[in-house]
């Protein structure tokens, strides 16, 4: 039985890293089409144009007991959203978003897609020297993030690490599903 | 066969293969054609970009059948590689990873050799992330790695 979280983030922020460090296949790449639609709206008959770009999917799997796997697919580091993102998230337990404390803006997109589906996720620091150089209250107000959106710091390129990040991912997938059937509690009494 | 958008660079050369790889079963004449490369993915699946099932997930999980074994021999080109692949039984994403095609034509092509019966496909659970207990087995499995 597969499940499957999203790791997503810019470029070079550590997402391949991560994935490596945990799969137990060595990480494989499949190519994905994504369309994305241009802001530039035709002028000669109001279609948007529509832009296909052809993408590597990175992905991994961790075996979790005998019937269950875990895959770990990597978004295409793109800042433009396409029909591949709803394949990606659509039945996943969660996401996590890897950012660089130098270059916070690049996991915007993310972030604002994933709040906008409504799919579970965490932010998670990269830390490539294994120090941390930013305040995480400094990153917490710099992405503007509510502080009901967990923010944690981790080293990709250690396996104990990674599971930790994947395990906050879970907690708020659990937290959710908790809430909702709380909810659907209250209208059936 | 990127194309610069509107917004920004292509992704970097490293990380967008060349679009497709061989595979490697076939004639050598036709490996070295660079027409029929480019163009039998698409034969096979006949033009249609819609799958025979639209919605299989990328992680849906894959394994041959009998009867996909034994009709073997009698299979030509994708249909052979992807039977002769998927005796390990692994996601649709992995099929396109390791034959070297892209996802929707991995799609297209495992749900094809399923309709035939070639194939046993198994479908992720319905909502996994409002499943308590499939939630509680994710956690209890990662936790138990080092």
């Amino acid at each position: 039985m597969p499940v499957k979280i999203v790791i997503a983030g810019g470029f070079g922020v550590g997402k391949t890293t991560a994935v490596s460090a945990i799969s137990e296949i060595t990480p494989l790449t499949t190519e994905a089409t994504m369309t994305s639609v241009s802001v530039d709206v035709d002028a000669t008959d109001g279609v948007p144009d529509k832009t296909t770009t052809t993408v590597a999917l990175d992905f991994g799997c961790i075996t979790l007991d005998d019937a269950l796997k875990l895959y770990l697919f990597g978004t295409p580091g793109q800042d433009r959203f396409g029909f591949m993102w709803r394949d990606l998230t659509n039945g996943a337990l969660g996401a996590l978003v890897i950012v660089d404390a130098r270059r916070l803006d690049e996991c915007y997109p993310a972030v604002d897609y994933f709040e906008q589906i409504g799919l579970p996720f965490v932010v998670a620091v990269n830390l490539f020297h294994g120090e941390l150089t930013y305040d995480l209250n400094n990153i917490r107000w710099a992405l503007a993030m509510s502080h009901d959106i967990p923010l944690i710091t981790f080293d990709a390129r250690v396996r104990s690490s990674v599971r930790n990040a994947l395990l906050s991912v879970l907690s708020c997938t659990k937290e959710r599903a908790r809430r909702h059937r709380e909810k659907i509690q209250v209208v059936y009494r | 066969m990127t194309r610069d958008g509107p917004a920004g660079p292509d992704p970097a050369p490293g990380l967008v293969r060349s679009f497709l790889t061989r595979p490697t079963s076939e004639p050598a004449e036709e490996r070295d054609d660079p027409d029929v490369a480019i163009l039998r993915p698409y034969l096979l699946t006949s033009g249609r970009v819609v799958p025979v099932d639209d919605t299989l997930e990328i992680e849906a999980q894959v394994v041959t059948s009998e009867l996909g074994m034994a009709a073997y021999p009698r299979l030509t080109f994708e249909h052979r590689d992807i039977v002769v692949t998927c005796m390990t039984p692994m996601s649709v994403a992995e099929v396109g990873a390791r034959l070297g095609y892209h996802v929707g034509v991995a799609r297209i092509l495992v749900a094809d050799l399923a309709a035939a019966g070639h194939l046993i496909v198994r479908r992720p659970e319905f909502r996994p992330a409002y499943n308590m207990d499939l939630l509680e087995r994710v956690i209890r499995g990662l936790e138990a790695i080092q």
